[in-house]
């Protein structure tokens, strides 16, 4: 048996967290199968197609890396994924904000909204996306009627498109990790720094900012990479000329029966990926709640 | 003209809506003065004292450091230290860097800053732990650090919104004689807030006692305890008996009063009254009063001697206690009444359950107030 050590009441901090970890091994183990049997298998499966089809060798990784038209295709996914996630971060923290300091009743309902949205199917979501943004949708006649434009905007299979549809979707993925890390600040520690002799500018820079690091970081990485390999709203909402990393995956293996370079673009995605997190753990470890 | 006080609390008022959390509070505080807030829960101690630091404006009032109002300096600019009730250290800054913070946002040179640090760690005998994060100290020693930290950039004023209220009681008397050595040494000038009143007499200088909003009596805790002004004063500071009276008749400072059995107390020219006199108290025969009297104050006659006693009352309780007897009686109408007798205090056997006894006090024992 593990012995458990708790932390003695002198405030003496247990450092080493290990014996606890181990204990709860026994608990994820059959989440732990899953994972093995539905993720990894299939990934080294796509990987041997990567590397193996139609003749072994590197050729499909040579011709991901030699083409312009793919090399579009990660920049672009690159691109949409950054906005995305910029614009999501510039929208989700004010809510954020809004859930930990307002009064319970109406918190609650905002997190209603949230977590309802979360729940309404994501086709549907990004067929209204569709139906509001389209040349003779509600926002284009709404805007052509009280004169503010006279041509439609194209709002729809491009860029802008993407970028709304894809950010609506992942506003809870960045709201309720900033909500997490903010909801644990408490405004006496503000004060204390103001009375310390920290302008408003000092106290954000030098307190807050620190603070909600970890939230933050949490939020970015969960809907950037999200958004890496996002399919859905970008074939919906996107044009041809800003495709994304899934959409010529799916193509190529549904259109060109091209297994080989689907593979190599999907392994490098999750390269990718994985790179993403190992930076994050290494500056913000799990992007828990704890700021150290 | 008087000489500036070194800080001057005017008129300060704060509503919130139709709550006032301070009603009118003035006080004028000298320099290095330790100066204590008390007072039940609610009654607006560390509204005062956010309006000092600037968290708050008054709704009406004034406050004014060595004569220049603070009101329109932002609380960074205030150079005024605090300990918060709660712990406010910084999470993610390590000991040495949280007491380096108000020196690093005034742009002091590093070598300043480290000798302060360090002398800082020196003051509150914590230099081991320097590099430690807040989150590995106990609750002492982070409100330890959270003082070096509000002392660290030399402040005239130092604010203290129960800073132990959070401590156990063995800790909380070793850092209150921190605090109290700290103020020694500094001469900073200290308002510090409580509500336990044993900590608020252990510390300060002056106690201002508040009640709803107002304060209601200040002074020295000898004050507070010998003469308190109001009947509120004498029910929160120390133990106190309050016999319901009517006055029977009044004339200056004489004056007789009938208690509710009837008993009159003619005897009573040599109790102080909190007030000049009766007729400066404003009382008038028929009016309703509370004559109080400490608990070690009263003195029990038995036996042969009962006819020197003024209130007949029952025992219902003895408690031994070492030094003292902890005596509790019922008079006929009803009304506990505490006493404590030196054991030495007594002829015989201590008093017994169910005795009948008289109650007495010696003259100027006993303070007359109006009926709350
Ligand atoms: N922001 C606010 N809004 C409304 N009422 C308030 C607010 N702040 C304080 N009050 C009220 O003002 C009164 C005085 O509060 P204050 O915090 O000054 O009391 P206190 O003497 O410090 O009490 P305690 O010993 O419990 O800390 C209380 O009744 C409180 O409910
Ligand atoms: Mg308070």
């Amino acid at each position: 048996m593990t012995t458990v050590p708790t932390p003695s009441l002198a405030g003496e901090v247990d450092l080493s967290p290990e014996p606890r970890r181990l204990a709860g091994l026994g608990a994820v183990a059959p989440a732990l199968g899953l994972l093995a049997l539905f993720f990894v298998v299939p990934v080294v499966a796509l990987l041997l197609r990567s590397v193996l089809e139609p003749q072994p060798g590197l050729q499909n990784y040579a011709e991901v890396f030699g083409s312009t038209t793919y090399l579009k295709v990660f920049g672009n996914t690159f691109l949409v994924a950054g906005l995305v996630t910029l614009v999501t971060l510039l929208l989700a923290f004010p809510v954020a904000w809004f859930l930990a300091v307002a009064p319970r009743r109406w918190s609650a309902l905002l997190f209603g909204v949230i977590v309802l949205s979360m729940w309404t199917n994501l086709l549907a979501r990004t067929y209204a996306w569709m139906v509001l943004l389209q040349g003779t949708g509600i926002i284009n006649r709404m805007l052509m009627q009280i004169g503010l434009i006279s041509e439609p905007l194209s709002l729809i299979n491009n860029l802008v498109g993407v970028t709304i549809g894809m950010t609506y979707i992942m506003l809870p993925f960045m709201i309720l990790p900033l909500h997490a890390t903010i909801r644990t600040l408490d405004p006496t520690v503000f004060q204390a720094a103001s009375l310390c002799g920290a302008s408003r500018f000092q106290v954000f820079r030098l307190v807050f900012a620190p603070l909600v690091a970890s939230g933050v970081a949490a939020g970015v990485l969960m809907v950037f990479v999200m958004s890496l390999g996002y399919f859905v709203t970008p074939a919906l909402l996107g044009g041809t000329s800003n495709m994304m990393l899934a959409e010529l995956i799916a193509q190529l293996v549904q259109s060109l029966l091209n297994w080989g370079l689907a593979g190599a673009a999907a392994f490098i995605l999750l390269v990718v990926t994985l790179a993403i997190y190992a930076v994050q753990f290494r500056y913000f470890g799990f992007g828990g709640g704890e700021a150290r | 003209m008087t000489t500036t006080p070194f800080l001057s609390i005017r008129g300060v008022a704060k509503r919130y809506g139709a709550v006032a959390a301070v009603e009118d509070v003035s006080l004028d505080i000298a320099e290095g003065e330790f100066v204590t807030f008390l007072g039940p829960s609610g009654s607006g101690k560390s509204t005062t004292l956010y309006v000092i630091a600037g968290f708050q404006g008054p709704s009406v009032g004034d406050v004014l450091l060595r004569g220049s109002s603070l009101l329109r300096v932002p609380s960074n600019k205030r150079n005024i230290g605090m300990v918060f009730q709660r712990y406010t250290l910084f999470p993610h800054l390590s000991i040495a860097d949280n007491i380096a913070f108000p020196l690093k946002v005034r742009r002091r040179s590093k070598a300043e800053i480290d000798a302060r640090v360090q002398a800082m760690l020196r003051l509150v005998r914590l230099e081991r732990y320097a590099e430690r994060m807040p989150a590995q100290l106990s609750g002492g020693q982070q409100q330890r650090v959270a003082l070096a930290r509000a002392l660290a950039y030399d402040p005239p004023l130092l604010l203290m919104d129960e800073p132990l209220s959070a401590l156990d009681k063995k800790l909380k008397e070793e850092i209150q004689f921190e605090i109290k050595r700290i103020h020694n040494e500094t001469g900073v000038t200290i308002l510090y807030v409580t509500h336990d009143q044993e900590e608020a007499l252990r510390l300060s200088d002056r106690v201002a006692l508040f009640n709803n909003g107002r304060i209601e009596q200040v002074g020295s805790g000898r004050d507070l305890y010998d003469a308190p002004a109001t009947h509120f004063v004498a029910g929160f500071i120390g133990n106190s008996n309050f016999l319901p009276a009517k006055v029977a008749s009044a004339s200056g400072a004489a004056f007789e009063a009938v208690l509710p059995d009837g008993s009159r107390l003619p005897g009573l020219t040599g109790a102080r009254l909190a007030g000049a006199s009766l007729a400066g108290a404003g009382l008038k025969a028929g009016d309703d009063v509370a004559i109080m009297v400490r608990p070690e104050r009263l003195t029990i006659t038995r036996g042969d001697d009962m006819a020197a006693g003024l209130v007949p009352a029952t025992v219902t309780a003895t408690t031994f206690l070492g030094d003292v007897v902890h005596v509790l009686t019922r008079t006929s109408w009803g009304g506990e009444v505490s006493i404590r007798l030196p054991c030495d205090g007594f002829r015989g056997e201590p008093p017994q359950t169910a005795d009948k006894v008289r109650l007495g006090w010696p003259a100027g024992a006993a303070r007359i107030y109006s009926a709350p």
